[in-house]
C-alpha cells in the first residue's frame, strides 16, 4: 500500500493527480484536496511558505509539508521518507499530548456537571 | 402544524450528569417543534436553571468533539468514509411511475385545498403537504435517499412546457434558492399556511407558476438544479442519507458520508444555502418566543408594519448566521495554521451542519407523522368531502425517545463528518483537530441558542 492510499475522501485514489493545482490555465482540478479550484489557497504576501517540491502546494510549516509528501504522494525517495518519518514521530508525540489533555477535559466536564447537578438540581 | 395535537412532552427530569445530558438533548429535540410549519405552544418541563440547561447542551457537543478527536487512524476514517456498495439503478418503468405519483399528489392537493372541507384537521391538502410531504417525504430523504427528482411534480409539469433556454447566470448560483427557502418560511410564519386549505392551495399553485416561469426562461435542468428551493433542500437532506447518487450510479454508504464529498458544495452560494437550512429552523422557533414579542412590540406600536419587522428579523438573522459561520471558517484557517483559503474551508465544513438539521427534523416530526398517518389515509380517500371520523394513532411514549436519539445522532454525525472532512483536508492530524475548534464553537453556540429558544414559553408568532 502506498501512502497515497491512506487519505480519506473521494480524492484518495488519485495519488499525485492533483499535483497541478497551480498549472497555468488549469481551471481547477475537481479532485483537488480542497475542491476549491482556483481559490483553494490564499497565502498572505509576507508569510513564510514551505512548498511541496512535487505539487507546489503551500504550507506554513515544514512538518506539514513533510507529512503531506508522505500522505499524498507515492514513491518517496530516501530523504523524503526520512523527513516523513521524523515528522510522523513528532506528530504522534503531539497527538499523545492532545489525547491526555482531551481526556482530562472530558473527566473535568463529567465531574463538573455531576457536581453542578448535585448542588443546583 | 400549529393546531394539530402535540405528542406529550417527553423530556425527562434532572438526574445524574449523563442522564442530564440526554435530557438536554431531549429538550433540544423540542427546538425542532418550531420547525417548518409546525409549532409547539407548550413549555417544556425544565427543572434546572436555564444557564445549567444551556451549558449542558453545549457540553454534550463539545464532549463529542473531544471523543471523535480521539480517533486518529487515517485508514480507519477513510474506510468509514468510502465504504459502500453500488446498487442497481431503478428500472426504466420507475421513472414515469414516480412522475405520475407526484403529479397525482399535486392534483389531489390543489383540488382538496380549493374544494375540500374548510377544516384544516381533516383537509387532504393540509395533511398531504404537512404530514405526507413535509413529514414523511422529507424524513425519507435523509433516512433513505432523496427521491424528489423522480417524483417532483413541479418539474414534471414544467418539463412539458417549451423553454426559451436562456443561459442561467452563473453568478446567481444557488442564491435564488436561498431567497426562495427564506421566502417560503417567511410565508409559513406570517400566514396561517397550516390552518387554511385555500391559502395553502394558492401557495402551491403560485409555486407551480413560478417553477414553470423559471423553466420557460432558463430551462428545466438549470432552474431545478440551481434556483428551485425545494429541490435544493431535499438534495441537501439527501446527502445525509445512506443512499446517495454519485457519478457511477446509486451507492449505499454509511449515513452522512455523502456530506464529506468535496464536489458538492462548490461555491459561497452553496454555503449560503446550507446556512439557510439551519437558520430557518431557528427563526421559526424564535418568532414564537416572548423575547421576540418584547423586541417586536415597541416597533409595531411605533407604526412599523409587522410584516416588515418579521422580514427584517429574517434577513438580519440570516446575515448574522452566515457571518458567524464564515467567522468560524476563518478561525479554522488560523487555528489549523494552513494556507487553505477561508472560502474553501467554509465550503468543506458547511455540509456537516445538515446532519444536525436532519436530527431536529426527525425529532419533531416522527410522532406527528405516526399520529396523523391514518388521518391522512382517510382524508386522501375522499379529498373533497369531510370525513365523519378522523382516526388518529395513539403514539406510545417511547417514540419520543427515538426523537431524542435522533437529535443526539445528528450532533454526533455532524461532529464526525467535520472530523472526517478535516482528515481529508490536512496532512497533519494536529491540524485536522485544531481546524475544528471554530466549527465546534459554532455548533456549541447553535445548540445553546436552540435550547434557549426552547426554554422560553412558546406560542404562535404575535402581530401576524
Amino acid at each position: 500500500m502506498t501512502r497515497s492510499d491512506s487519505r480519506p475522501g473521494s480524492d484518495a485514489a488519485d495519488g499525485t493527480a492533483h499535483g497541478d493545482w497551480t498549472a497555468p490555465g488549469d481551471p481547477g482540478d475537481p479532485d483537488d484536496l480542497a475542491s476549491g479550484g482556483d481559490d483553494a489557497y490564499a497565502v498572505p504576501s509576507d508569510a513564510p511558505v514551505v512548498e511541496c517540491p512535487r505539487c507546489g502546494r503551500p504550507f506554513a510549516r515544514e512538518r506539514h509539508r513533510d507529512l503531506h509528501v508522505g500522505v499524498d504522494h507515492a514513491d518517496l525517495d530516501a530523504d523524503e521518507r526520512a523527513a516523513y518519518e521524523a515528522a510522523s514521530e513528532d506528530e504522534r508525540a503531539e497527538l499523545r499530548r492532545f489525547r491526555i489533555v482531551s481526556l482530562g477535559l472530558l473527566v473535568a466536564l463529567y465531574f463538573g456537571f455531576l457536581f453542578l447537578y448535585a448542588v443546583v438540581g | 402544524m400549529r393546531r394539530l395535537p402535540r405528542p406529550s412532552d417527553l423530556a425527562g427530569r434532572t438526574g445524574p450528569a449523563l442522564v442530564a445530558l440526554v435530557v438536554a438533548l431531549a429538550s433540544a429535540g423540542r427546538v425542532a417543534a418550531h420547525a417548518g410549519g409546525v409549532r409547539s405552544a407548550t413549555r417544556g418541563s425544565i427543572t434546572v436553571p436555564t444557564w445549567l440547561f444551556l451549558a449542558t447542551g453545549g457540553a454534550v457537543v463539545g464532549a463529542s468533539f473531544l471523543l471523535s478527536s480521539a480517533v486518529t487512524d487515517r485508514a480507519y476514517i477513510r474506510f468509514i468514509d468510502t465504504w459502500g456498495r453500488r446498487l442497481p439503478d431503478a428500472g426504466r418503468a420507475a421513472r414515469p411511475l414516480g412522475r405520475l405519483l407526484g403529479v397525482v399528489a399535486l392534483a389531489v392537493t390543489v383540488a382538496a385545498g380549493l374544494f375540500g372541507p374548510a377544516d384544516a384537521g381533516g383537509n387532504a391538502a393540509v395533511l398531504l403537504v404537512w404530514v405526507g410531504w413535509w413529514g414523511v417525504f422529507v424524513l425519507s430523504s435523509y433516512l433513505v435517499g432523496n427521491a424528489w427528482p423522480a417524483v417532483d411534480p413541479f418539474r414534471a409539469v414544467a418539463g412539458v412546457v417549451p423553454s426559451l433556454d436562456r443561459d442561467y447566470p452563473d453568478r446567481l448560483g444557488a442564491w435564488p434558492a436561498v431567497g426562495g427557502l427564506l421566502a417560503l418560511v417567511y410565508l409559513e410564519v406570517v400566514t396561517p399556511l397550516a390552518d387554511d386549505p385555500r391559502l395553502l392551495a394558492g401557495v402551491v399553485l403560485g409555486y407551480l407558476g413560478l417553477s414553470v416561469a423559471g423553466s420557460v426562461v432558463v430551462g428545466v435542468d438549470d432552474w431545478f438544479g440551481n434556483a428551485d428551493p425545494i429541490s435544493r433542500l431535499l438534495s441537501a437532506y439527501g446527502r445525509v442519507a445512506p443512499l446517495t447518487r454519485t457519478d457511477d450510479g446509486t451507492r449505499f454508504r454509511v449515513p452522512g458520508m455523502g456530506l464529506t464529498d468535496a464536489d458538492w458544495v462548490d461555491g459561497r452560494d452553496d454555503v449560503g444555502f446550507v446556512v439557510a437550512v439551519v437558520f430557518v429552523t431557528t427563526y421559526d422557533g424564535f418568532v414564537g418566543t416572548g423575547p421576540w414579542a418584547a423586541v417586536a412590540r415597541p416597533l409595531v406600536e411605533a407604526g412599523v408594519p409587522a410584516l416588515v419587522v418579521y422580514l427584517a428579523a429574517m434577513v438580519g438573522g440570516y446575515a448574522l448566521f452566515l457571518a458567524l459561520y464564515l467567522a468560524a471558517a476563518r478561525a479554522a484557517r488560523r487555528t489549523a495554521d494552513t494556507y487553505l483559503a477561508p472560502a474553501a474551508l467554509a465550503r468543506r465544513f458547511a455540509p456537516s451542519l445538515l446532519a444536525i438539521a436532519a436530527g431536529y427534523h426527525l425529532a419533531h416530526n416522527l410522532a406527528t407523522v405516526l399520529q396523523l398517518a391514518p388521518t391522512l389515509a382517510v382524508a386522501v380517500a375522499s379529498p373533497l368531502s369531510a370525513s365523519p371520523t378522523l382516526p388518529r394513532l395513539i403514539v406510545p411514549d417511547w417514540v419520543g425517545g427515538v426523537g431524542v436519539a435522533a437529535v443526539l445522532a445528528g450532533h454526533l454525525l455532524a461532529v464526525w463528518v467535520a472530523h472526517s472532512t478535516a482528515y481529508g483536508l490536512f496532512p497533519d492530524r494536529l491540524q485536522a483537530v485544531r481546524s475544528q475548534y471554530g466549527v465546534t464553537v459554532a455548533m456549541v453556540a447553535y445548540t445553546m441558542a436552540s435550547l434557549w429558544i426552547v426554554s422560553r414559553p412558546g406560542g404562535a408568532p404575535p402581530f401576524v
